[in-house]
C-alpha cells in the first residue's frame, strides 16, 4: 500500500493506492469503522467491487428508475400508436378487429425493451456524469490498482 | 494467486505473481493483440474486402439494374436463398446476446471469455440479417417505407403482418445489442487509451466518454449492465420467434406450426454457439490469447453447443411425428418431400449435420479438442444453413396443388450475394479484432482475487 497526502486544498486529501483487492477492502472496512461518511471517500477501482458498495452503504442506482419509465413509455406507445393508425386509417386485414391487441402486443413488447434499454443508457450517462470532457482531454487515466481518496473533511 | 475459473487459466508463473501483477499481465495480453497488424492480417481483410465487394456489391447492383429475374426465385417459390441467409445471420446473432446477457444472469464465469467476441458477431450478424429484406425488396431504395411515418400517401405500415413484426423485432435487435456491446466496452477502452499514443489515444479517450472507475461510475454501470442483460434476454427470445412467425402465421404446410417459435430459438443459440467457435478458435491461436480463453471454457462452450443440438434433433423428430399423427395430408406429404423428394440431400446433409456430428461431444477429450470443435463447428454452420432452406424452399415447392408444385435453383447472382456476405461478416471480425479488445479485460480482472 501507498499513501501520500494532496495538498492543493487548504485541507489536504489522503490518498491509499492497493495492488490488492482484498488490502482495499480492508482499508475501506476500517475508514467507514472510524467514522469517514460515504460521502467523503471517492473510491477508484480497476474494476466492479460490490463488496465495496456494501461496505459504503450505497443507494441501488437511480437507473433503474429510467429504465422502468422508459419500458413502461415503450409499452405504451406500442399499443397506442398502431392503435392510432389503424383508426387514422382503417386498413382492415384477415377479419381481425381494426384495434387488435395481440399483434400489438409483439410491438408493444419490441417498444418496452427498446425504450427502456435506450432510457437506461441515458440515464447511465446522466448520473455517472459522462462524458467527463476533462478526463478525456486530460491526460487522467482508467488506472490499474485500486485508490481510497478521502476528500477533504473527512476524518481519518 | 490465481483466476477464479476453476484453476483453469492458471499457470504457473501466474502462482508467483501479484494481484495488481496478474491484471497488467491480462491488460499486456490484450493490448499486444491488438498492435501492429501484419501482412497476413492486411491480406486476409483484402480477401475479405474483395469477395465483399465483388460479390455482395457487386451482384446486387447487378440485380439493381437487371431486376429481380436474375435471381432465382420465381413461382412457386418466392422466398429462397435471401430470406434463408436473412433467418441463418439472424440465427448467428443471437448467441452473441445468449453468451454475454443469459450467462451473465446466470453467473457463469466462462461467459468472459467469449462474450466480447460473441457481442461483435451479433452486431455484425444482425447487419448481414439486415441486408436481405432490402436485397430481396428489389427496389431497394424504397425500404423507409416499411417504417410507419406520416406520408402523401396517407397510409401506415401494417401492424398485424408479421412482415412488420420483423421491422420492430430486428431494428430493436440491433440497436439494443449495439448499445450492450458498447456498455462492455467502455471501460476497456479506457485501458486501451493508457497504452496509446497520438490520436489513436484520443480516438480511444473519446469513446471510453472519460471512464476512471469511480464508485459512482461503477455502481450506476452494475445496474446498466445488469438491466441491459436481463431487457436483452427475452428480446433475444423474443426476436427469433417472431422471425419464426414469419413463416408459422401462413398456412403453408410445413410453416403452420406452433412449435416454431422454440424450435427457431434452439436453432438460433445452436447456430450463434457454433459461429463463436469457428471465430474463435482460430483468433485464440493468432492472437495467442491462450492465457485468457482456455480449454476449459471451450469444454462449456461445447456443452452448450451439444444441448442445443439435442434440442434441435428433438424438434426434428416432432415435427416430423406431428405431421404424421395430424393426418392432414398436405402437412404429411411435405415432410415425405423433405427426405425422400428433389430437396433430400439438403435434408439429409441437415440431420446429420446438426443432430449426428455434435453428438461425439459427450466425450470430454474431444470437447477440448480444438481441431475437432473447430471442423464440428463448421458443420454445424452448413448444417443450419440447410435447415433455413429447407424449411423454406421445400414447403413452397410443395403447397397443396400438385398443378402449382415447382422446384428452386439459386442463380449464380444469390451465390454472389450469399458469398459477399460471408465477406462483409469475416471483414468486420477482422477489423474488430484488430481495433477492439477481443477479450473482456475488466471482467476477466473480476476474476483475479
Amino acid at each position: 500500500m501507498t499513501e501520500s497526502t494532496e495538498s492543493s486544498t487548504s485541507t489536504p486529501a489522503e490518498r491509499f493506492v492497493f495492488g490488492s483487492e482484498h488490502d482495499f477492502l480492508e482499508k475501506l472496512k476500517t475508514l467507514v469503522k472510524s467514522g469517514v461518511k460515504a460521502k467523503d471517500i471517492e473510491i477508484l477501482a480497476p474494476h466492479p467491487v460490490h463488496k465495496a458498495e456494501e461496505i459504503l452503504s450505497l443507494k441501488p442506482s437511480g437507473v433503474r428508475v429510467f429504465a422502468l419509465v422508459g419500458a413502461l413509455i415503450g409499452a405504451a406507445t406500442g399499443y397506442l400508436f398502431p392503435a392510432f393508425t389503424v383508426i387514422d386509417w382503417p386498413l382492415i386485414s384477415g377479419n381481425r378487429p381494426m384495434v387488435s391487441i395481440p399483434p400489438f402486443t409483439i410491438i408493444a413488447f419490441e417498444l418496452m425493451i427498446l425504450f427502456g434499454a435506450l432510457s437506461a443508457f441515458l440515464g447511465f450517462i446522466l448520473m455517472s456524469r459522462i462524458p467527463d470532457v476533462i478526463t478525456i482531454i486530460s491526460d487522467t487515466e482508467f488506472k490499474n490498482d485500486f485508490e481510497i481518496v478521502v476528500k477533504p473533511g473527512g476524518v481519518v | 494467486m490465481s483466476t477464479a475459473n476453476g484453476g483453469a487459466g492458471t499457470t504457473s508463473s501466474e502462482a508467483k505473481m501479484s494481484p495488481a501483477e496478474i491484471r497488467l499481465q491480462m491488460e499486456h495480453d490484450i493490448v499486444s493483440a491488438m498492435q501492429k497488424p501484419t501482412l497476413g492480417y492486411w491480406a486476409a481483410v483484402f480477401l475479405c474486402a474483395t469477395v465483399f465487394v465483388v460479390g455482395l456489391l457487386g451482384c446486387w447492383a447487378w440485380q439493381i439494374y437487371k431486376g429481380m429475374g436474375v435471381a432465382g426465385i420465381m413461382n412457386p417459390v418466392g422466398w429462397g436463398v435471401y430470406i434463408t441467409n436473412f433467418v441463418f445471420w439472424v440465427g448467428i446473432a443471437h448467441s452473441g446476446t445468449l453468451i454475454s446477457a443469459v450467462l451473465f444472469l446466470f453467473r457463469a464465469r466462462f461467459r468472459s471469455s467469449f462474450n466480447r467476441a460473441a457481442e461483435a458477431m451479433t452486431v455484425i450478424a444482425v447487419l448481414c440479417a439486415g441486408m436481405y429484406p432490402l436485397i430481396h425488396l428489389g427496389r431497394m431504395w424504397y425500404f423507409f417505407w416499411l417504417f410507419p411515418y406520416p406520408n402523401q400517401r396517407l397510409i401506415w405500415a401494417n401492424f398485424k403482418s408479421p412482415l412488420e413484426w420483423d421491422v420492430f423485432a430486428v431494428s430493436t435487435y440491433l440497436i439494443v445489442s449495439v448499445t450492450f456491446f458498447y456498455v462492455g466496452l467502455i471501460p476497456d477502452l479506457a485501458i486501451i487509451k493508457r497504452y496509446t499514443k497520438g490520436a489513436s489515444r484520443w480516438i480511444y479517450s473519446a469513446f471510453s466518454l472519460g471512464w476512471r472507475g469511480t464508485k459512482e461510475q461503477w455502481r450506476h454501470y452494475n445496474t446498466l449492465y445488469a438491466l441491459l442483460a436481463g431487457l436483452a434476454t427475452p428480446l433475444v427470445l423474443s426476436v427469433h420467434s417472431v422471425v419464426s412467425w414469419d413463416f408459422a402465421m401462413g398456412i403453408v404446410p410445413g410453416w403452420h406450426t406452433t412449435i416454431f417459435a422454440p424450435y427457431f430459438v434452439a436453432g438460433a443459440i445452436f447456430s450463434g454457439t457454433a459461429m463463436v467457435m469457428t471465430l474463435v478458435i482460430p483468433l485464440r491461436k493468432i492472437q495467442r490469447l491462450e492465457r485468457l480463453i482456455t480449454l476449459e471454457h471451450f469444454d462449456r462452450l461445447a456443452k452448450v453447443l451439444l444441448f442445443t443440438s439435442l434440442i434441435v434433433a428433438y424438434a426434428y423428430t416432432t415435427e416430423f411425428i406431428l405431421a404424421y399423427y395430424s393426418g392432414n395430408v398436405y402437412e404429411f406429404g411435405i415432410f415425405q418431400h423433405r427426405a425422400i423428394g428433389h430437396y433430400k440431400f439438403f435434408y439429409w446433409g441437415m440431420v446429420i449435420c446438426n443432430t449426428v456430428i455434435p453428438l461425439p461431444l459427450f466425450k470430454k477429450a474431444l470437447r477440448q479438442n480444438l481441431v475437432f470443435l473447430f471442423v464440428i463447428s463448421i458443420f454445424v454452420n452448413i448444417g443450419m444453413w440447410l435447415e433455413r432452406f429447407v424449411i423454406i424452399v421445400t414447403s413452397l415447392s410443395h403447397e397443396y396443388v400438385p398443378y402449382s408444385h415447382g422446384n428452386y435453383t439459386p442463380s449464380w447472382v444469390e451465390g454472389g450475394i450469399t458469398l459477399g456476405t460471408f465477406g462483409f461478416f469475416f471483414m468486420m471480425f477482422l477489423l474488430f479484432a484488430k481495433f477492439l479488445p477481443v477479450v473482456a479485460v475488466t471482467e476477466k480482472k473480476e476474476e483475479v482475487h
